[in-house]
């Protein structure tokens, strides 16, 4: 129908699978990430480390670049379950930054002007809807973290040949699941946040008092109370107690760093705490309509 | 008339309070207000009809699928305008619907095409690229109500449409919705409470008292039956009244030289102004009883037996 002709008209023309309508929400919300020129300044940064990576694994499989640069590397001593825990590190904490700045944002869009209600009156359930933006925040982290972490893994394991890639095949599985538990905790937690608070620098702050001021305060009663348990406030100690034990980290390595204080159970059970809490948080505050008990 | 929406027995409780109380009717109209004073239960009612309450009994059907179970699948042929502000401030106009006809299903090239077309039929094709923040609140309203439509709705639930609009945007807004009650493609649920919207557009009214059904009456029979009605202002009496009487029509007079006159179907109203000539009175004011829905609101809102009376639907 032309746009001249102003009348109203039941639309009864094909409509896309109801299965897959919330990836509407996941291309709009990734689409409104890359509006903001920082974020896509950001992004482009977040990957810089993986190029490093990438080269180190090149140089020291390439005896000739070596011998131009005057090195001697030997890559069964260089890349192994410490460096890819090295490089997990340094992303993770990226797609920390990253989430602090996109979800907060991407959420308050929807809650500062009561705009949930406009998806939820359509054939969009709350599920749905956490669904879309879930997946946005997941795919976005997901390129700068295990996606990357995999296509090194297997650039080393084609460089380094002799069934290195087989024999390592539990990395590929530590650097998968490490990434997935921190994405699912970083996405919950500041999508809970920011519903909660519904005000981006308020949710931005929260989240950053989460993970840099909590951890004090769990220091604090651990040593007022002679305990070592306060550390379960402690979310990025609990995260990496669980990446040394994925990526098989040496006793020593994990003695040194004090890894070691907590039994991995307790670790389990304060992240995936924090997930479900994030949830019911998430299940709470997503609803069109606020209903005051009384 | 097949039913649009249909009320059985329908309790909403929030919290402890219930604030829907054992609903029942068949809202059968094009356009149908439903009108009650504040906390009456329309927005609640309107919320239930979409899904965001679930009932505590009884249940409601959109045309004849019942909300419950079915949620999704009505949800699809149904346009909500809240009454409230609800948009995305930082979206141009242009996108923001189009984002919303496709989450409802539309794929995206039809998509912006409706987008396209639904802005220019609120009037906001000039402005369809800036962004909703900076919109007034009259073409917010305007937006709110392309967003109801872009996906071409079979049943629109407008929740206080004209509300904080200037007389110039209200009459525009009431102008869009009679024009889409004509299209005949599309009922429509108002949700007011002021009766003169209900009135401009409605042909059938529900009126909510304390969560309950204080009328349902069809205003189109009210019109029809209120066409024989007159209300006349004379300049003095001079043996009028008595003459009307003898014509063969209820007269009642009151002060200020008002008489309400019932006119029976074989007298017109030209013989009025006969009579009057006759007896050298002046006619200053003569109109049709225009005051209909203002009756049957305050009937409804008193705890009378007329009042229950219309709200069994005995007019």
């Amino acid at each position: 129908m032309a746009v001249y002709k102003r009348t109203y008209k039941v639309y009864d023309g094909p409509l896309t699978p109801t299965g897959s309508r919330f990836l509407v929400l996941s291309r709009y919300s990734a689409a409104a990430f890359f509006e903001s020129r920082w974020f896509t300044v950001f992004s482009f940064l977040c990957l810089v480390p993986v190029f490093i990576g990438a080269f180190m694994i090149y140089l020291v499989h390439n005896a000739s670049v070596q011998l131009l640069l005057g090195m001697s590397l030997k890559a069964k001593d260089l890349i192994g379950n410490v460096w890819f825990w090295g490089f997990l590190q340094s992303q993770a904490w990226l797609a920390f930054f990253m989430a602090l700045w996109a979800v907060p944002g991407m959420m308050s869009r929807d809650f500062s002007n009561h705009a949930l209600q406009l998806y939820l009156s359509r054939p969009l359930s709350r599920i749905e809807y956490l669904l879309g933006k879930v997946s946005a925040v997941v795919i976005a982290l997901s390129c700068i973290t295990w996606v990357p972490g995999l296509l090194l893994f297997g650039l080393q394991a084609q460089l380094e040949g002799n069934g290195w890639g087989r024999q390592n095949l539990w990395l590929m599985a530590a650097i998968f699941i490490g990434c997935v538990l921190w994405i699912a905790v970083v996405a919950l937690l500041s999508m809970a946040l920011s519903v909660w608070v519904k005000w981006r620098i308020a949710a931005s702050g929260l989240m950053l008092a989460v993970f840099f001021v909590l951890p004090g305060f769990g220091e604090a009663a651990s040593a007022i109370l002679g305990t070592q348990w306060g550390k379960l406030l402690n979310v990025p100690y609990m995260m990496t107690l669980i990446w040394t034990r994925l990526f098989r980290l040496p006793e020593h390595f994990r003695h040194g760093w004090r890894y070691d204080d907590m039994p991995l159970w307790s670790a389990w059970a304060s992240v995936l705490g924090v997930c479900l809490i994030s949830l019911l948080l998430l299940n709470r505050r997503l609803r069109a309509r606020e209903v005051e008990r009384g | 008339m097949s039913s649009v929406i249909e009320l059985e027995n329908l309790v909403v409780k929030l919290g402890n309070r219930i604030i829907l109380d054992r609903l029942n009717g068949s809202l059968t109209g094009q356009c149908i207000g439903l009108l009650g004073p504040n906390g009456s239960g329309k927005s609640t009612l309107l919320n239930t009809l979409l899904g965001f309450y679930p009932p505590f009994g009884g249940t409601a059907r959109i045309f004849g699928g019942d909300l419950r179970g079915n949620i999704g699948l009505l949800r699809s042929s149904i346009g909500y305008m809240p009454e409230s502000d609800a948009f995305i401030a930082e979206m141009s106009g242009i996108k923001f619907v189009r984002y919303m006809a496709e989450i409802s299903g539309l794929p995206a090239r039809e998509a912006m095409e409706r987008a396209h077309e639904a802005f220019f039929y609120v009037g906001l094709g000039e402005v369809r690229y800036r962004k909703v923040g900076t919109y007034s609140l009259g073409m917010k309203q305007l937006v709110k109500l392309a967003q109801a439509l872009v996906h071409g709705p079979r049943l629109l639930l407008l929740d206080e449409p004209t509300n904080g609009l200037d007389p110039e945007a209200r009459q525009r807004m009431l102008q869009l919705v009679r024009e889409i009650r004509d299209t005949r493609g599309v009922h429509i649920v108002i949700s007011s409470h002021l009766l003169r919207d209900i009135e401009d557009c409605c042909d059938q009214v529900l009126i909510l008292k304390q969560g309950r059904i204080a009328a349902l009456c069809n205003l189109e029979e009210e019109r029809k039956a209120n066409r024989k009605f007159l209300e006349l202002e004379i300049d003095r009496e001079n043996g009028f009244v008595h003459a009307i009487n003898e014509l063969g029509c209820e007269c009642a007079s009151f002060n200020g030289g008002r008489l309400k006159i019932v006119l029976p179907e074989n007298i017109a109203v030209r013989q009025l102004y006969q009579l009057a000539a006759e007896h050298t009175v002046q006619i200053r004011r003569m109109n049709y009883r225009r005051d209909s829905l203002e009756d049957i609101f305050l009937k409804a809102m008193e705890d009378k037996p007329e009042a229950r009376e219309i709200a069994s639907g005995r007019l």
